[in-house]
């Protein structure tokens, strides 16, 4: 057999002490506890029925005993235990309304963002707009949701999920238009250029050329903004009251006056709340980690 | 057809001015080859003629036809960038084809000329393949088939093979070479490699710091370098430049290279010309040119480094502004310390002028 020379990692391995290995695993444990703890603990949560997570239960348990699905059936309508009342609102409502504020708020953020990006990225003068832009978000939303909310209320928008909408889109615009101008700024032009010597418009190199390349970019930035948007709390606090109040809003409501904090339906919907994300997760997978170092190689 | 006609042109950016007067005729069916280093003005020039820039002064005519003004789309010229610029979410058959699509070719000439182009290049096999799985051997060949397929009158391309391997780049430039043959196009080609320019070109137009230093034949810009420049510029390694000034000795007119001594006479043509001045000036002649004395008499410079490049033995000579190379066939046998005596042909003797820098011409 020919002799090999050993591999990069194989040498690398070799320089590592057992000492170093043993804290490497320990620190990746402990990152790993850090995340996944409370993440288990929810879903444990989620099927435990009432005894297992009210204060009333007699012991604590990481995993439940005797698994239900009474969370979600009281979440959606059905009371199955006397001891609490139900509901009077489903968590329907809330569902159907993060998911149009959020999907149409990261429309809206994307749609203006990469738009703006790309003239910046193109055609850029005033180099202060995108500073400006960041501007946005120097301070924290709440600074200026009072002033928002009165501006709401006198255009009609409060309580709808329209209204949720563009606010997201507009409080998470910085983030699409910063994440997009870095990728289109990483983008040969020679590419485009080469699509206009062959007598492309402007317009069709945009939407044939560049676009399309661009879809690893599009697709992370979009779950950014679209994470962000569907896990805000305290504007669609301020902005809704009854009718349209999102998914995070409703799960602070979840709670009676005979068992306090109503754990187990708040641990079953959010349960459900991480679904969206996750499967957008995994249907972009492979451009996310594409994605999120094509602008980072750039310095 | 598509001759080009650079008329005065000038670009500035801002307070840099990228490119000086350029004034160049490329005849149609010419390959001329835009040569020198970088920053020396050479891709303004090219995107200037493709419209992706806009002069600052002066013309660009294609023909008759003043191009200012005129979107690189209708210019009718194609073009092949350095990094290639492929559609990489596209088959090399989507790349091929985008531009007859982009005119609205119908669907079987499209087909017909994807076919000969891709048959060209050797690239039928590929035809199915996404474009960003590709080496950038084929990548560029890509490049080039997409702007072929659209047989443009004017063929412009940058520095097309600067990034492909070594082997690959001996195969494209005799494979470009009889592209143009073949479609006739008037081809512009920007390299900072003078042998591409050399095997390839019908003319070689010489730039540096914006200024156009010459234009011609590749043997002739070799042979007869209008500048100190373009004599240092052109050949590997450039022409040997020692400083001296003209001085009468019994043999007729010859450089006095002051420590070195004095010259073999210099041809009767410069000899001429220089007869009678004192200014100073510089004594060439290409490194490849030259023989060892046989009777003791000519340059006499210590040997200060032998380079062995297989065939040929570079030998340096001398130091600081008084250094010249010498190329030998095979092994020259030279050592380092050892004095040599070098004759340079006296038919490849170039005498510049150190303040104008121009070569001093034989009248006539």
């Amino acid at each position: 057999m020919p002799l090999q020379p050993p591999s990069l990692q194989q040498s690398c391995q070799m320089k590592r002490s057992v000492p170093f290995e043993l804290f490497r695993y320990a620190a990746i444990l402990l990152a790993l506890a850090i995340t996944l703890v409370p993440i288990l603990w929810m879903v444990s949560m989620a099927f435990k029925p009432i005894g297992e997570w009210s204060a009333t239960g007699a012991e604590l348990t990481w995993w439940p005993k005797e698994p239900t699905l009474n969370n979600f059936r009281f979440i959606f309508g059905e009371s199955t235990s006397n001891l609490i009342v139900a509901l009077d609102r489903t968590a329907l409502k809330p569902i159907l309304s993060s998911l149009l504020s959020a999907v149409f708020g990261t429309a809206i953020a994307m749609g203006a963002g990469t738009a703006a990006a790309y003239g910046l990225s193109r055609f850029g003068s005033g180099q202060n707009l995108p500073l400006a832009l960041i501007q946005l978000r120097l301070f924290p939303p709440m600074a200026v949701m009072i002033p928002v909310m009165i501006m709401w209320a006198f255009l009609g928008l409060i309580d709808t999920w329209w209204g949720l909408a563009l606010i997201y889109g507009i409080v998470t615009l910085p983030f699409a238009f910063w994440l997009m101008k870095t990728f289109f700024d990483d983008m040969p032009r020679e590419i485009e250029e080469a699509a206009l010597v062959e007598g492309c418009s402007r317009w069709r190199v945009f939407t044939r050329i560049t676009l399309p390349m661009m879809r690893a970019p599009l697709a992370s930035a979009a779950l950014f903004v679209f994470i962000l948007n569907w896990s805000d709390y305290l504007i669609a606090l301020l902005l809704t009251t009854r009718e349209w109040v999102t998914i995070p809003v409703y799960m602070a409501s979840l709670s009676s006056s005979m068992t306090g904090q109503l754990y187990g339906a708040k641990a079953a919907l959010g349960l459900i709340a991480a679904v969206p994300p996750v499967i957008m997760g995994i249907a972009i997978q492979r451009h996310l980690v594409r994605g999120l170092t094509f602008g980072a190689l750039k310095q | 057809m598509s001759a080009i006609h650079l008329q005065n042109l000038v670009k500035r950016f801002g307070p840099f001015t990228a490119l000086r007067t350029m004034d160049l005729h490329i005849a149609d069916g010419e390959f001329m080859a835009l040569l020198g280093p970088s920053g020396c003005g050479k891709s303004t020039t090219m995107n200037m003629i493709a419209g992706m820039e806009e002069p600052s002064e002066g013309q660009i005519l294609f023909g008759d036809r003043d191009m200012a003004g005129v979107p690189m789309g209708r210019r009718g010229v194609g073009f092949v960038f350095q990094n290639y610029a492929i559609f990489t979410h596209m088959t090399v058959r989507g790349n091929l084809s985008y531009g007859l699509r982009m005119r609205g070719a119908p669907k079987s000439e499209i087909d017909r000329r994807v076919g000969a182009v891709a048959e060209l290049l050797q690239l039928t096999p590929l035809l199915h393949r996404k474009a960003n799985r590709l080496s950038v051997n084929i990548l560029q060949r890509v490049a080039i088939g997409r702007s072929a397929i659209m047989e443009p009158a004017i063929f412009l391309l940058d520095e097309p093979l600067s990034n492909v391997d070594a082997a690959f780049r001996a195969v494209m430039r005799t494979e470009l070479k009889h592209l143009q043959r073949e479609f006739k196009q008037t081809m512009v080609y920007v390299t900072h490699d003078q042998l591409e320019a050399m095997t390839m070109a019908d003319r070689i137009a010489v730039m540096d710091h914006g200024v156009l230093q010459q234009v011609g034949a590749p043997l002739d810009v070799y042979n007869n370098p209008a500048n100190l420049f373009v004599a240092r510029f052109i050949g590997a390694p450039g022409m040997n430049l020692l400083p001296g000034r003209p001085a009468e000795s019994d043999g007729g007119l010859v450089i006095d290279l002051g420590p070195l001594g004095i010259s073999p006479p210099l041809p009767e043509g410069i000899a001429a010309v220089l007869r009678g001045s004192n200014g100073e000036v510089f004594y060439g002649f290409r490194p490849e040119q030259v023989t060892r004395s046989v009777d003791g008499r000519g340059l006499a410079m210590p040997v200060s480094f032998v380079e062995r490049i297989g065939a040929r033995t570079i030998v340096h000579l001398g130091e600081g502004e008084r250094s010249v190379k010498a190329v030998f066939e095979n092994d020259a046998g030279a050592v380092v310390g050892e004095t040599l005596v070098l004759v340079p042909d006296a038919a490849s003797v170039r005498v510049f002028d150190a303040g104008s820098g121009r070569a001093v011409m034989a009248e006539g």
